[in-house]
């Protein structure tokens, strides 16, 4: 019986239509696209402005607060890094990964697995070693969509900066070899690996 | 007076200018490089090579020194100011407060005008700056106001000495560093071994009344006598300006290291105002300091 009524769905999808045109569905599927598409890359988009992050008092208190006192947050050209810019790639492909793994957060919003600082400090090594890992993975691809060895002038850094990127180019480092700990405090207890 | 006696007196006299001017070089006219000494608080040779606390720790351990890093080598502009600062008024660096006991009032830093020269017998080396007239009412060391020690070392003897100087002898658990209670254990260095020449030459002049100046080493443990090579350790407070003037044999013995015209060395230095002891000191970084080498980072000119 389930069957039979299974078998009428799938004749009925299968079977053209006699009431609407093929301009109809056209115009119609086309419209219906851009409506879904544009309606889940908008909500996608949604999730990636620094409110929606800080809405959550668990990012809002502790790391947001840290990051305020960064130069990715203020600086002399008013240019500014949000929490997006570092924490979620700009193509849509590792765009659309990142927010699937980062749907695991609204399962720890839910369980309450960093609702308090005690609870984040006790964590905050574990989460910061999985978004270095992240970062090391891509190379810093998010670094670099801003910074980029070629458009750097080491003429123009200090001393120890200029020494310190001749040296990583030679040696092939990533920008988050160096640079943890730039928008946020360093987790305490780290792995001298990690430094 | 019979001729004799003039003609005496004729040679006494050339001789006496003669030895005038083969007598000591002066450090005073030699060329003057400015130096910056710098509170470093607890950051011992153990924080300077932890990666998570220390960014230049991965370069140091490829063997860059701190002056590669610190002094821009095109402005000559040194971060030592910067950093005595921060680390006196206990601001964290990164997850550490190098200084616990913030002092209140004290500069973090001081400029050092160095002056080296020598001739065939000795080394003459020049310290001067201005007092720093802080008074933070304690005296750990009652006896002497003002302590200034330099320390040279033959170059790759000793592990991190061609990187970081005498900050190479400083380490954790030494008397004074936070949380150490042991009130004897000084300085020391890493297999350090007197015999083998694996040590620093220690000189230390002392402003108190009467007080000796050092010639010493710092070896596997730190020891304040038994050098030959000081021939003198002078200092004066003129106006608000300390200098200090040391002669020292080019060659003496054992716990000495032998100066050769053209080699360069590790140098550092550090000054103890306020009747300080211990870390309680303004340290520079490692330099080097070359005899009739101008590659060295103090040129200590033939004269």
């Amino acid at each position: 019986m389930l069957n039979g009524s299974r078998k009428n769905w799938w004749r009925a999808l299968r079977s053209p239509t006699a009431r609407y045109s093929i301009l109809t569905l056209l115009v119609g599927g086309f419209v219906a696209g851009i409506v879904f598409w544009g309606g889940f890359n908008t909500a996608m988009e949604a999730t990636n402005k620094l409110e929606f992050c800080i809405s959550c008092h668990e990012m809002k208190d502790t790391v947001y607060q840290e990051y305020k006192q960064t130069i990715h947050y203020a600086n002399r050209t008013g240019v500014s890094a949000v929490c997006s810019d570092c924490h979620v790639p700009k193509d849509w492909t590792h765009k659309l990964i990142r927010k699937i793994e980062a749907s695991k957060e609204v399962w720890g919003k839910i369980t309450g697995t960093i609702n308090t600082p005690e609870k984040f400090e006790a964590k905050r090594l574990e989460l910061a070693q999985r978004e270095w890992a992240r970062m090391k993975a891509s190379d810093s691809r998010e670094c670099r969509n801003c910074h980029s060895f070629e458009g750097m002038n080491t003429d123009m850094q200090k001393q120890r900066a200029r020494k310190s990127h001749e040296s990583a180019l030679e040696d092939k480092q990533t920008c988050i070899d160096c640079h943890k700990g730039i928008a946020h405090q360093k987790p305490k207890g780290m792995p001298e690996e990690d430094g | 007076m019979n001729k004799s006696l003039v003609a005496l007196t004729a040679l006494g006299l050339f001789v006496a200018a003669g030895v005038g001017t083969a007598s000591a070089a002066d450090a005073g006219k030699a060329p003057a490089k400015k130096i910056t000494v710098f509170y470093p608080g607890s950051a011992s040779m153990e924080w300077v090579l932890k990666g998570t606390e220390h960014g230049g720790a991965r370069g140091v351990k490829k063997g860059d020194s701190c002056i590669s890093c610190h002094v821009d080598d095109r402005t000559g502009m040194e971060e030592a100011p910067e950093f005595g600062k921060k680390i006196i008024s206990g601001e964290k660096s990164k997850n550490t407060i190098l200084e616990p006991e913030p002092i209140k009032g004290k500069p973090g830093s001081i400029p050092v005008t160095v002056q080296a020269a020598y001739d065939a017998s000795n080394l003459y080396l020049r310290f001067s700056w201005k007092h720093t007239g802080f008074h933070s009412g304690k005296k750990m060391d009652a006896d002497n106001p003002v302590k200034l020690a330099f320390m040279l070392e033959e170059r790759g003897k000793i592990e991190y000495a061609d990187a970081g100087g005498c900050w190479a002898t400083c380490h954790n658990d030494v008397r004074t560093m936070p949380g150490v209670k042991d009130t004897k254990k000084t300085k020391y260095a890493k297999d350090g071994n007197l015999g083998g020449g694996k040590f620093y030459d220690l000189l230390q002049f002392r402003s108190g009344k009467g007080q000796k100046p050092v010639d010493g080493h710092v070896a596997d443990r730190r020891v304040m006598e038994g050098g030959k090579a000081l021939s003198e350790a002078r200092g004066e407070l003129k106006g608000d300006t300390w200098t200090v003037d040391f002669t020292r044999k080019l060659a003496g013995g054992e716990g000495d290291v032998k100066l050769e015209p053209g080699k360069t060395y590790n140098f550092g230095f550090a000054v103890h105002d306020d009747h300080t002891d211990g870390r309680f000191h303004y340290v520079s970084f490692g330099y080097t300091l070359g005899l009739g080498n101008a590659k060295a980072d103090i040129h200590a000119v033939k004269q």
